[in-house]
């Protein structure tokens, strides 16, 4: 297996030294650090800029793979229960086994509320996933559009230049993706952090009446008590941004390292880096998810003595 | 010096700077999840899921100081 492995490296090296010897070589990508509109509905798009249209409303690349991937969800289920047996076989296993492994993560963590709280962070689990190995998918952020752009750079010349298919320099087109992960997108992730803290309010209110304001409002033990109470208060507010950025961060940072890498020496150089940003995108569905379950289960238990009196 | 000389400057002091507390605090999750590893390693499932929890909250904060050195190396802010 070891050698197998070596082997196929070392041909990769070979190939990839070779490739880069004659000038086959990854051009700078145009990275964006929004999602752009692809297509302007009832409008028409500017040349001034490529984030936001003229007029209309902006079918942006993140919108357009959201919308893929909530099929790819829907059909996962629809494929997954069609013939429900009671010892599941094939693809029915597979779903089953994901869902339970999660279920039984969240049940270690709140036993008692975790049929509350599973099917919203299950939801964020599974999307963030499918949206972060989406992402990873050869094409995603390199097929697209020629737009016009005023700001156009002259690319570097290379070996693709002649290539068919190429955006023509003359009319200072700029590739516009039709693809882009959605959670690299920071519109999705702050909406999706919202409606999370939103959710850990709620949950809050609905375990703890109103003494869960006695959480943020406390002025019954002093001002330790008060400032401990605004504290909490603002980490509330601190979380939005955190779980925004946390996974907006991890997936467009790994988006940039692989063209950098890319850029750098193409074709081996970022197989090791493709192989972390996977373990990435696992790693950040799963701490969205659970940290919204693990936030969720703690404002339903109530603080200290007086959250208690509070509750009754 | 120009103004896309000090750009890359403040680009990578921001990665950088903010690259030191995380690699401590990394180095600090992982040592605790495995001197508790050693001591009771029947544990070793459930402290390794905490532990890769511990990893992200913390290199979360390199995240963001990264997602600022892009802003300014990409000339947003």
């Amino acid at each position: 297996m070891r050698n197998r492995i070596l082997t196929v490296l070392g041909i990769s090296l070979v190939i990839s030294s070779i490739l880069w010897i004659i000038g086959f070589r990854t051009t700078k990508l145009h990275i964006s650090f929004v999602a752009e509109p692809v297509y302007c509905l009832f409008g028409t798009r500017t040349t001034e800029t490529l984030e936001v249209c003229a007029s209309g409303f902006p079918i942006t690349n993140g919108l357009i793979t959201t919308v893929i991937i909530n099929l790819l969800l829907i059909l996962t289920i629809i494929f997954g229960v069609r013939n429900m047996k009671l010892i599941p076989q094939g693809f029915q296993n597979v779903v089953e086994a994901g869902v339970e492994a999660f279920y039984n993560f969240a049940q270690g963590i709140d036993r008692k509320n975790v049929a509350k709280f599973f099917p919203f962070c299950a939801s964020i689990f599974f999307f963030a996933l499918y949206a972060n190995l989406f992402g990873l998918l050869p094409g995603v952020g390199s097929i697209g559009t020629c737009t016009p752009y005023d700001g156009y750079e002259k690319p570097e010349p290379s070996i693709y230049d002649s290539w068919p298919l190429n955006c023509s320099s003359e009319n200072q087109e700029t590739l516009v993706p039709f693809f882009r992960a959605p959670t690299a997108d920071l519109n999705v992730t702050l909406a999706w952090a919202l409606v999370s803290v939103g959710l850990i309010q709620y949950f809050g209110f609905q375990a703890l009446g109103a003494g869960y304001l006695t959480k943020f409002f406390n002025f019954r033990e002093g001002f330790m008590g008060a400032f401990v109470g605004i504290l909490e208060l603002v980490s509330e507010f601190v979380r939005i941004i955190a779980f925004a950025f946390r996974l907006f961060g991890n997936i467009f940072a790994g988006e940039v390292l692989l063209v950098i890498m890319a850029f750098l020496f193409s074709f081996i150089l970022p197989i090791p880096f493709y192989l972390f940003e996977v373990f990435v995108a696992l790693m950040q569905a799963f701490i969205f998810g659970v940290l919204s379950l693990v936030f969720m289960s703690l404002a339903t238990i109530s603080h200290g003595d007086h959250g208690a009196e509070g509750a009754h | 010096m120009t103004d896309e000389g000090l750009r890359l400057i403040a680009a990578a002091l921001a990665v950088g700077l903010g690259a030191i507390g995380p690699g401590v605090g990394i180095g600090i999750v992982f040592n605790g999840a495995l001197t508790a590893m050693g001591r009771n390693p029947e544990a070793e499932g459930t402290l390794r899921t905490y532990m890769f929890l511990g990893f992200a909250l913390v290199e979360a904060v390199f995240i963001f100081a990264l997602v600022i050195a892009l802003l300014i190396a990409f000339g947003v802010v």
